[in-house]
């Protein structure tokens, strides 16, 4: 396969705490192909941002990588030096953070947080360093971009600070952009921007995507394929069109029929009852199961394998086959 | 809480202040905004020392052989039989004309600038050193510490920085000098300087100074230390926990320029704010360490005025003080202003 930008096979990530240990991410499976956007869904806790943070290796204390393969062109990246990683980070792979207002370093001015990035990966000259910087405020359509850059952080809207941390993550032209929910904080006009700017950009600089989202409708826009995360684990991956029309696993379908849509009328919307389980004792077998309205005796032993059940399409559920599930948006 | 907040919550006026103005107009209004603090911290010291007792009856209680009329005529020389407002007004009058007055006790009436000047040299050599180590010490284990929490060496270090806290420097210093002085013999017990020549270490001036100051220094520089330890690490602490290091990590920086740069930039500001504020009393002298080393300071000075109740003394230590405090907080706001920009001005 060689259009296979990132693979990710079983990965385990535990925060070892007083309480016990958290298995935030527990044997999640996923791969990116070149030039293509993966969504990564769930509900928040599900593991999605651990699961990027861990393929940068940035997981915050008490977290560790206990387990797993994560390969980059190839390459693993959990067997790489530190050093050797940093010369990854930012320059191939590359990460868009949830909050524009506390990802920028409130201390330094834009330029300077830009051109030192830009400087550590790339055998650039000041001068030169800052002109590549005005370039990606333009690439950003950031307005007046020669005097914005000398801005601080707290001298612009978060629309403005988004743009720059997307301008950020571009800024040495990375293969892989890593968007944790990039549009989450943002008022829902200026999400939109931020979306179709990131899609244009994803276009023109033909890198691949994962974007992290619990915003079935964000994702909807963007994603070619999505992979549905639940308590830690991969319930379900296929291709976009797939995951709203055709899911199969209960978990996704769930998530669907939480959305509020316009287009299908309804008294009340259906919330999925319980709440995602403790990650330090997850339930046994599926970890859906205590919250599923199909669960079967079997569903609390076994913990279902991610089955391809037709190609591309990959659900972890032992009953896939035999329940009739729908997604509400084919209701007539 | 952010930093930020932390901060407004200490100084709302200072950075609202800051924030609409200029630098320069900031700086003025924080100066006019000291002149009213300056008179009422003198007015206030004043009148304290004037109800402490009478001085004249303190130098001539123990002469059985003086006479109620010489003692009148001391209080008059001395302007004391003069209405309390009387004597502020003429206080004010000389300080404005820069005259401090003359001691009562010390030197034969030397005048107080001549006493203050002499013992100040002393304090900012002591206090500068100390604060000086304090700092160099104080903000590599405070980061290391937090890099590393609730390791051991995290733990030894709060540990050590709590009981540091703890310990009264007056009982430090003694058991300082009774180690290193009595028993060991290799500092000296107090004062700043051997009396002779003769004594100096291979005759060099220069090294009986330093060998008469690492003694005290050593003493404060581990009581101021402790707090700054335990401030570093706990700024620091939440600083890592942000979402920019990780930025700055996920953009492929080195740990040391996100650690070092990134963090404790950001990580300093509170630090700053003590460090200042602390500064400003530090320059005033450490009455308690100054007195325990027998160290020629401006608090040992304030120390034996107050026991003397030397009145022009006491009232021109005072204005040194406040000054010094007010000029230390200026300069906080200012360092302040240039590591946040956020408190800078447009």
């Amino acid at each position: 396969m060689t259009n296979e930008l990132l693979k990710i096979e079983n990965l385990k990530t535990y925060f070892d705490t007083w309480a016990g240990v958290v298995k935030a991410v527990d044997g999640v499976s996923l791969n990116v192909k070149q030039g293509e956007t993966l969504g990564l869904v769930g509900e928040s806790g599900s593991g999605k941002s651990v699961t990027a943070l861990s393929i940068l290796r940035i997981v915050p204390r008490p977290g560790k990588i206990v387990d797993g393969r994560i390969l980059y062109k190839g390459e693993s990246l959990l067997e790489k030096k530190e050093n050797e990683m940093q010369k990854i980070r930012g320059k191939e792979i590359a990460y868009i953070f949830q909050d524009p207002a506390t990802s920028l370093n409130p201390v330094f001015s834009i330029a300077d947080q830009l051109v030192e990035i830009i400087r550590h990966h790339q055998n650039l000259s000041k001068q030169e360093a800052l002109e590549r910087a005005i370039d990606l405020f333009k690439l950003v359509e950031i307005p007046d971009p020669e005097v914005k850059i000398w801005n601080y952080p707290h001298q612009l809207s978060g629309g403005m600070k988004q743009r720059i941390a997307v301008a950020r993550a571009l800024s040495c032209q990375p293969s892989l952009l890593l968007a944790d929910e990039p549009t989450t904080n943002l008022d829902v006009t200026i999400q939109a921007q931020i979306l179709e700017l990131m899609k244009n950009l994803k276009k023109k600089l033909g890198m691949s995507m994962i974007l992290i989202t619990h915003d079935m409708g964000v994702v909807a826009g963007v994603a070619d394929r999505i992979s549905v995360l639940y308590a830690g684990r991969v319930c379900e991956s296929a291709s976009a069109r797939t995951i709203f029309y055709n899911p199969k696993h209960p978990y996704t379908v769930a998530l669907l029929t939480a959305v509020p849509n316009l287009a299908i009328k309804r008294e009340k919307l259906k919330v999925i009852p319980g709440t995602i389980p403790n990650l330090i004792e997850p339930p046994s077998g599926c970890r859906f199961h205590p919250r599923c309205e199909y669960a079967q005796p079997a569903c609390s032993q076994e913990v279902p394998p991610l089955v391809e059940i037709e190609p591309e399409h990959y659900v972890a559920c032992l009953r896939a086959k035999e329940i009739d599930v729908k997604s509400p948006l084919r209701a007539e | 809480m952010s930093i930020k907040r932390k901060v407004l919550h200490f100084f709302p006026t200072r950075v609202a202040h800051a924030v609409q103005s200029p630098l320069a107009k900031y700086v003025l209004r924080r100066l006019l905004y000291l002149i009213p603090l300056f008179f009422g911290i003198l007015i206030l010291v004043f009148v304290a020392t004037r109800l402490a007792g009478d001085p004249v009856k303190l130098m001539t209680g123990l002469n059985p052989r003086i006479t109620a009329e010489a003692r009148e005529r001391l209080t008059q020389y001395y302007g004391l039989d003069q209405p309390l407002y009387y004597q502020f007004a003429k206080f004010l009058w000389e300080l404005f004309q820069g005259n401090l007055g003359n001691s009562y006790a010390l030197r034969g009436g030397t005048p107080v600038t001549t006493l203050i000047g002499d013992y100040a040299w002393e304090t900012f050599k002591l206090q500068l050193a100390a604060l000086f180590f304090s700092l160099v010490i104080a903000i590599p284990i405070g980061v290391m510490s937090a890099r590393r929490q609730y390791s051991k060496l995290d733990v030894s270090v709060t540990t050590t920085s709590l009981v540091g806290t703890c310990i009264p420097i007056f009982y430090m210093g003694i058991v300082t000098i009774l180690i290193f002085s009595y028993f060991l013999g290799w500092f000296p017990y107090g004062q700043a300087h051997s009396l002779e020549p003769s004594r100096y270490p291979f005759g060099s001036y220069t090294l009986d100074e330093l060998w008469h100051l690492a003694l005290p220094t050593a003493v404060l520089t581990f009581a101021t230390l402790a707090p700054v330890v335990l401030l570093v690490r706990s700024s620091m602490l939440e600083i890592l926990r942000q979402d920019y290091i990780l930025a700055a990590r996920a953009s492929g920086l080195s740990e040391r320029t996100v650690v070092y740069k990134h963090a404790l930039r950001n990580a300093l500001i509170p630090v700053v704010t003590y460090v200042g504020l602390y500064f400003g009393g530090m320059l005033a002298g450490a009455p308690i360490t100054e007195t325990v080393f027998n160290w020629p300071g401006v608090g040992r000075l304030y120390v034996e005025a107050t026991a003397k109740l030397d009145f022009p003394l006491i009232m021109g230590i005072t204005v040194f003080i406040t000054l010094m405090v007010l000029v230390a907080n200026l300069i906080t706001d200012i360092t302040y202003a240039y590591i946040d920009p956020r408190i800078r001005i447009e």
